[in-house]
Parts: C-alpha cells; structure tokens; sequence
C-alpha cells in the first residue's frame, strides 16, 4: 500500500501562482465573485503564502504553497461527527461530501487553514460550465472541501496500472498544481517507497514540515530556500 | 410543537423541496443527435498553443464529452460536443517544458466566456455606446468588401489603417501580406508594456533585433535590473523552468541571484540580495560594475567586442563611472558595487537580465546597451549560462511566397493619433482592431479614443466588446486557439529554433470565424482580389511546415509537427531570419532620465506594472485570474497602490485608505498597500483592472494606473517611457471595502509585523 507524500522545495518555488489557478480548473473549484470574496468566502485549495521580513532597504519577502498537508495524525478527523473526514490507507486525509453535515468543527481543528466551507451552491455562468471536469463531484451548500492531493488521478493511474498488471511508475501520478508549476518545485508520489523522488527529497538537510510541533505529522515536506552561500 | 406535528411538517416542506428541485416540466429537456463520433468518459489529450502571452508556450487540451447549450430550428436543448476540459503544459515542448503559468491554465475561460461575440454584429446606437444588431457573415463581409473597394476605387488604399499587438508568426505574416497586397500600410502595432527598447539594444550590440533567451539551468550567476522574468516578462514559464534548475538542479551548485529595482517585484522576491536603486540608473549601475571588473583586470574592456564599443568611454575603463560616482546617481553604496562586480566577473557563467521599468526611462536604450556591454564583458553572449537568441523561422521565405509584398512603415500610435487630430492631415478611413485596447492601454495624452472616434468606419476582430472594440461599426468575431489553427514562432525562451502549430481541438462554439481565413475571404471578394496562394489559412501552415527539415528522410514534417505540436530543431540557412547586420551607431553616453513633473509638487516617482494577474490588462475578463490572490499582497478582484511603510505613516496613511494619486495628466483613487518592498519615494501600481467596458467581470472593476501617464518616449524607438512620471498622494477618506485579500493577516504576516 503506497503512502502518498509531497515535497515543496522553497528553493525552487518563486511564487508566480500557476498552482492556485491549475488547482481551480482540475478540481471544478467555484469562483465566488468580488463581495463574497471579501466576505472571506473565496476558496483555494493551495495558496501561496507570504512572509515578509525586515523593512526597506533590507525588505525579504518569502513564498510558501500551502495546501491540505494530508496529516498522519489529522486534529480535522476526530472532530468530524459523521466521519466525512477519515483517514484513507493510503495516507490521504479524505473528505466524503456526501457525509458531512457542515458542522466546520474540522476547519476550526485544522492548524493548516486549509479547508473550506461552501457558503451557496456552486455556479458557472454559462458556457463556462463546459470547463468542468467530469471526475470532480460538485461541492453543494453546506459541505467542506479541501485539497484531495488529486484523488481522481491517484485513481485513475492506480486502476490503468492494475489493468495493466504493473505497479505505479514513480511520477506517473501528478497532481494539477505539481503538473502545471513551471520550476518543479512540487514532487509527488509514494513515500513507503524509499527510491521514489518524494522520499529521496523528504530525507533532505534541508526539510522540515509546516508547524511540526503540534504532532499533527503532515505528509508534506518543505525544503528551505538556501541562504545565499557565496557572499 | 409535539413530535408527530414536527415530523408531519418535515415531510410537507421536504416533499416540495424535492418536488421543486425536478424541474420545470414546460420546458422540456431537449437532447440533440451530435454531430461528432463522440466516446463518453474517454479522455483525449491534443496539443494546442496558448494565445495569451507572445511567449508562445505548447499546449496539451484534454478534450471529453461535455452537453453544451444551443438552439436548432428555435427549439433549445443540449447536444453532446467534444469539449477542452483543461489545459497543460506540452511536456515535450522546448519553451515550457510540461509547465504552464496562472494566465494559460485560465486561457480556457476565453472559449467558454459567457460575454463572447458569438456572431458578428453591427452598430445599431451611437458609437461607443455597445448598441449592436446581429448581421449574417456575408453582410458583414459585404460590407468590408464595399469599404475596401471604395478606398481603392479613389486610389486612397493607404487610408485603411490595421492595429495590432506586436507579434511574429504566420498569422502577422498573412495580416502583413494583405495589407501589402492592398496597398495598405503595415500593422500598426502597440503593447503599453512592449519591447521595443530592448530589441533595438540588441541589433545595436549583437545584431539580434528581438528578445533575449536566458540560459538560466547553467548560470551559477543571475543579476536582474528590474526584469520580472519570473513574473510577467518575456518568456516567464521558460525562465521559471530555468530558475529552479538554476537554483537545484545540480548537486553541490545553487545559482545566485541578485536582483536590482525600486519596487520587489515577485521576482525580487526571490533575489538572494535585494538592491534598491533609484529609478532610471540601472544603466548607470551596470557601467559602475563594469568600471570596477576593467580596472580590476578581471576582464580586459575589449572583450566586450561590439557592445562595449558602444559605450562611450568604454575602451579607457569607465572612469567616469568610479564606484563613488555611481553611489552618487543610484544610491547603492559604492563598496557594495565593487563587491557585486567582483562576484559578477568571478563567478561565471553570469548573466545580466534587464527588461521592464528601466527601460521605460528615457534613458531606457542607454540602460540596456550597459547591460549588453556587461554581459558581453564577462562572456556571457552565446555562451552556456548566458544569454542567447532564439534562432527564428522566416515565415515568408519557408511559404515560398511569390511577389512577396513589403508595406510602408506606420507609425507610432502616437504619431498615428496626433495625424488624425491635426487639421489638413489625411486621415485614414478605414481601422481594423486586431487583439489589442489601446483606448485602455494607452495614456490619456495620446486622445487615442478621440482621434479613433474620427474614423469614419472602424471594424473589430476581437472575441470581446472592450474599451476600444465598442467603438466599432462592425464586429467580425474570431475563433479562440481553441477552435482554429493556431500557432506561434516564439521570439525567445528556447535556444533551439521553434515553431508551434496545433490543429483546432474542438468545433467553434458560436458563428465565429478566424480572422485569418477571414482575410484570405475578404481579398479573394474584392474587385481588384488581393492574390494570396492559399485557401484557408491552414494551408499556408502547410506550406511553410512542409518547407522545414524533416525528422528522418520518410517523415511528413506537417503531419509530425500537427501530431507533436509544432517543429523545432535547427534552421537551414534560407530559412533562418537573417541576423540584421548591426546598424551603425554613435557611442552612447549616460543622460539623466527625465521625468514628467515637478519634484516638489509631484514627490513621487509613479511605477505602474504589469499585474501577475491580467498582464497588460487584456486578461481581466477571466474570473480565474481575478479571483486568483496577487503573489505579492493576496489581493483578489481589486486595485491599489503600493506605499512605503515609512511614507504611509508620515502621510497618515493605513492599510486600505483610499488615496489619491495625481499626476499632470490625470487622478485616480485607489486603496493604499502597505509594503515593505518599496522604496519611500516610490509608489506602485498593478495594470490591469479600471476598465470601463469589459465584460461582465471586470466592467467598471478597479481602478487603472495608465491615464496618469506622461507622454514622455525613449527619442530613439519612440517606445512610452512609462516608468517616467512624478505623483502626488493624499489620503481622501477611510478603507470602503474595494481592496480585497485573501489573506487573514495572522498567519502571513510576522509578530514583529502585526
């Protein structure tokens, strides 16, 4: 059973967005409009966080993509009182929408700030509705939603592989936001499997996960921007 | 209330809410026979290039069924079509490499836009008031037709007059070979944040009139003078690519990467060492550095060749450009230079990358013939990890043309405008808008929407009703990349020659028509037919990709490049845009950059800059790019100005304040960005949004930074020094909810900040 897992190396990442927008189209991701928006309501699986540090002329700025960190240990799981939020045996952190009821104790019990709630049934002023991707469930009023890791690529490599009767190639499976990103900064794949690229980059000096003290063991793993070496 | 009644009351209100949810049975739902051999559920994936940027970046479109709404003989229903589905980068294509920015993922909200012209229109009110009627397409094109025939049955063919964006490829080939053929002028071409300044650098010191290609995977060295190459600028997914294999792509090596500007742009954001200049003397840096690796005798000055020839005072060091002569013009510290430069010249390969704000000076060319010198003084022009030019297919001579037509130069924009308003000039007759909005992306000096009001007959090719395009008599709505050929013959971003091509992927959703065979219409219905030797243009792609080199000796070249998605290898000789021979030039000498208004009455220097979002403006009809947060500030559907922390407070002036900006030209308000990325004279503003006419998204949305322009040029391209005005700010009134963020402040932003 794999053990699905991400890097994001800080190093490479120079915070240009092409994953928050990918992200939109692959997962039927609804935009909310302007006044919602400011309501706090819009909704974006990954984002792109900044940290700004010292003032001008010294001003730093650093990028970090921040989407579900799919945690081991996941404070949005045993809140869930309909268990729309589980724990798959692959390591995914799932969300049945068909479950939940909308109580958002999981958004509160989420550290990450990853999960969002839908405030109105979704809509596409037409014909943009013929975006959509058929693999994707609609989320209704009244659900949670958050980053799968692309569950319906997982699945639809994992079962074209099993047809095949081979196992799953490491990078055969991308999510839309590691497809689209132009430096290559997010790798995916199988963590169990110590030779595949997300495990060899894991081990990195220079890993670390996001608010690793609060136990939650997120599967994903940030490699720092390196400090300049030659100055 | 009892358990019975409330049970009993659950089941009548959620029996009707079922009930309700059914449908309306008076409107039946209709299904029609497709007209395609459809699989459902089976994926397709084609390539494809996107339209956005002239970056000209391949595509591969996952293409499935979808139910699409139309009517047949008044009867509305649904019908299954082949659908895009989403975009991605072409793995295998040269420029992105598998990768696709923000902007093209969204590209596909073109095709399915709600507020598309789906069929062409007439103007049925006044102009410029969006009143239009349908019109079948051979009205249309009988109208056209009648008003060419008109002009040249006086002779006067040179009054029809064609606006476009900047652009190199077959399509502009065609566009230039009809007018040509007419009798026209060439396409008038203007982007506000175009590359004419850089372009002429490089004819003049490398003989290579276009833009730059990075080899960034096997530079250990990057200096950036205000070029957002990750951003916005030239060839960004390329150069994205380039940077992370720059920075870890090769073990034990992490390129540096320095940046200089007046304003963090999202690519300084990256930059190991940020250094603020003032604007306008990044040239003057570059010289600084140069002067310190000459006299330090890292790098003797005649290594430089050509480009440092142009320099005046190059052969004897620089010496007007000492260390503590550049700190006095730029402000950066002059031991901090001779470190840069030290580091510059030692750690190689090293590139110098300018583009953007400090070539919007007008200084712009003298600021980018410095950093050619630079480059070329460290060795770093087609050299590995410097800078290169994309070697560029000849269109014309790979289409094998007979009589190949050259038009009259047009001029400017400006110079066009100011024709039409000056008295006893001849003015044109006839306009055709080809993808561009000048009305919106031109400053308010230039009276563009005045002097086009003029024209007595205007026609628009364009798939929107925009600030420009409602000023139309005719609308002629084109195909989306979608839905036609479309192709590209990329500038720069690969060091190998491409040429990109893509079958259309899916049948037009409206009664459009693609503009190019549209042309090819139009010059066979005239009286005196503009003679063109294909049909349609796919069959010009097929000339000119059948004339390139072939893979192995049986390869159809056509069909292979249809299949991959374009060509690209190496040119033969006569099908190679020749290296224009270096123009003669003057050595060149530092002027001050001259700025529009009084320093005392104007503090500020006004840097308006291409949003990450719409770029130029011209994508903010898409509500993926709108809703998507700025990388720098998470702002969403909004404008706004960046302010220095420092200058906000001695101004009074808090995060989300509106503000008022002022220049000789123009006001605008907007809210006020705090950001630490700024220097305290400056002040920065996203193009973008503040268009009057622009779909239902961003109609009336936001404010625009661009009719606070001076007029003010580069002398020698005539290129819009638009980095060159001065501004008043003051606060006029409290945050009123128009500048929106993502971000809830606490987890983005530090204690020390809050």
């Amino acid at each position: 059973m794999p053990k699905w897992g991400m890097t994001a190396d800080l190093d490479r990442c120079n915070g240009c967005g092409a994953c928050v927008t990918a992200c939109h189209a692959e997962n039927n991701i609804s935009t909310v409009g302007a006044d919602e928006a400011a309501r706090g309501r819009a909704k974006h699986w990954i984002r792109v966080e900044r940290y700004w540090e010292g003032e001008f002329p010294d001003a730093r700025l650093k990028f970090r993509p921040v989407m579900c960190q799919q945690c081991d240990n996941a404070p949005c799981e045993p809140v869930c009182p309909t268990y729309a939020s589980h724990h798959t045996a692959d390591g995914l952190n799932a969300q049945v929408y068909n479950r939940c009821i909308g109580t958002r104790y999981c958004a509160n019990a989420c550290p990450y700030n990853v999960r969002f709630f839908d405030f109105f049934n979704p809509s596409w002023d037409k014909p943009l509705h013929l975006q959509l991707n058929p693999d994707v469930s609609l989320r209704e009023v009244g659900v949670m939603e958050k980053c799968t890791f692309c569950v319906q690529r997982i699945k639809a490599v994992t079962i074209q592989a099993k047809a095949d009767d081979r196992p799953v190639a490491d990078g055969e499976i991308q999510p839309a936001c590691a497809q689209a990103c132009p430096a290559q900064a997010l790798v995916f794949g199988d963590l169990d499997d110590p030779e595949s690229a997300v495990s060899r980059l894991s081990r990195s000096s220079r890993g670390s996960k996001l608010l690793e003290d609060l136990g939650t063991r997120p599967s994903v793993t940030y490699l720092d921007r390196q400090s300049r070496t030659d100055a | 209330m009892d358990r019975r009644s409330f049970i009993k009351l659950t089941a009548v209100t959620g029996t009707s809410a079922a009930l309700s949810g059914c449908g309306n049975p008076a409107a039946p739902l209709v299904r029609f026979v497709p007209d395609e051999d459809i699989m459902p559920g089976v994926a397709a994936w084609k390539p494809g290039v996107c339209p956005l940027c002239a970056a000209g970046c391949g595509l591969t479109v996952r293409v499935m069924d979808a139910d699409a709404d139309v009517v047949r003989n008044g009867q509305a229903g649904v019908v299954r079509i082949l659908a895009a589905k989403k975009l991605e980068g072409g793995p295998m294509h040269p420029i992105n490499q598998g990768g696709l920015c923000a902007r093209g993922q969204a590209a596909i909200q073109v095709t399915y836009h709600p507020d598309r012209i789906t069929q062409p229109l007439k103007r049925a009110g006044n102009r410029g008031d969006g009143r239009y009627e349908a019109i079948s397409w051979d009205d249309a094109l009988k109208e056209i037709v009648s008003r060419l025939d008109a002009l040249e049955g006086v002779g006067n063919q040179k009054a029809l007059a064609f606006v476009a964006r900047h652009a190199y490829g077959h399509r502009a080939a065609l566009v230039a070979q009809f007018l040509g053929r007419y009798g026209a002028p060439g396409p008038i071409t203007y982007e506000l944040f175009g590359d004419e300044v850089l372009r002429r650098a490089n004819a003049l010191s490398f003989g290579r009139e276009q833009r730059p290609t990075f080899d960034l995977p096997n530079a250990r060295f990057v200096l950036g003078f205000g070029a957002d190459f990750l951003g916005t600028w030239n060839s960004p997914v390329a150069q994205g690519h380039g940077y992370g294999a720059m920075r870890q792509g090769r073990p034990g090596i992490r390129g540096a990467f320095v940046q200089v500007e007046s304003r963090m742009s999202q690519t300084g954001a990256n930059a190991d060492e940020w250094v603020p200049a003032r604007p306008g003397t990044e040239g003057v840096l570059a010289l600084g550095l140069a002067n310190v690796i000459i006299g330090a005798k890292l790098r003797p000055a005649d290594a430089a060749g050509r480009a440092g020839s142009l320099i005046d005072g190059w052969s004897a060091g620089l010496s007007a450009y000492t260390p503590a002569e550049v700190e006095r013009a730029t402000g950066v510290a002059a031991r901090r230079i001779e470190r840069l430069a030290r580091q510059f010249a030692d750690t190689r390969p090293a590139v110098a990358i300018i583009g953007g704000p400090p070539l919007a000076h007008t200084n712009g060319l003298f600021s980018a013939l410095a950093v050619n010198a630079l480059n070329a003084l460290v060795g770093s022009v087609e050299q590995p990890g410097g800078v290169f030019f994309t070697p560029q297919l000849d269109v014309v001579a790979a289409a094998k043309l007979q009589n190949v037509a050259t038009t009259a130069p047009p001029p400017a924009l400006d110079r066009f405008a100011a024709g039409i308003l000056s008295a006893g000039a001849a003015p044109p007759q006839v306009l055709f808008i080809d993808g561009v909005n000048p009305v919106y992306a031109a400053p308010s000096a230039w009276r563009v929407r005045e002097a086009f009001e003029k024209i007595p007959f205007i026609a628009s090719f364009g798939s929107f009703l925009d600030d420009t395009s409602k000023l139309a008599d005719l609308i002629l709505p084109d195909h989306t990349f979608l839905e036609s050929w479309s192709e590209a013959v990329p500038e720069s971003g690969a060091t190998i020659a491409v040429a990109s091509v893509a079958p259309p992927v899916m049948s037009p959703l409206h009664q459009t028509r693609a503009t190019a065979d549209v042309l090819l219409d139009v010059g066979r219905r005239l009286r005196r037919p503009v003679a063109l030797p294909w049909q349609t243009f796919d069959e010009m792609l097929a000339a000119t990709f059948g004339a390139l080199p072939k893979a192995t000796p049986d390869a159809d070249t056509w069909s292979d490049a249809q299949e991959k998605g374009g060509w690209w290898g190496t040119l033969p000789a006569g099908l190679a845009a020749a290296a224009a021979p270096a123009p003669a030039a003057r050595p060149v000498t530092s002027a001050e950059p001259q700025f529009d208004g009084d320093p005392q009455q104007y503090p500020f220097h006004f840097l308006p800059y291409p949003s990450s979002a719409f770029l130029d403006g011209s994508l903010a009809h898409l509500p993926w790019l709108q809703e998507m947060p700025d990388p720098l500030t998470s702002a969403m559907w909004s404008s706004w100005v960046e302010v220095n922390p420092a200058t906000a407070t001695r101004l009074g002036i808090g995060q989300g304040d509106v503000v008022e900006i002022a220049s000789a030209h123009g006001t605008v308000r907007t809210a006020a960005m705090i950001s630490p990325g700024i220097a305290p004279d400056v002040l920065a503003m996203p193009v973008g949004q503040g268009h009057q006419t622009f779909t239902r998204y961003a109609s009336g949305r936001g404010e625009s930074p661009v009719p606070l322009l001076a007029p003010l040029t580069e002398p020698a391209t005539g290129a819009l020094a638009w980095a060159a005005t001065r501004v008043r700010m003051s606060r006029v009134g409290d945050p009123d909810g128009r500048l929106i963020l993502f971000a809830g402040g606490m987890r983005e932003e530090t204690e020390t900040r809050r």
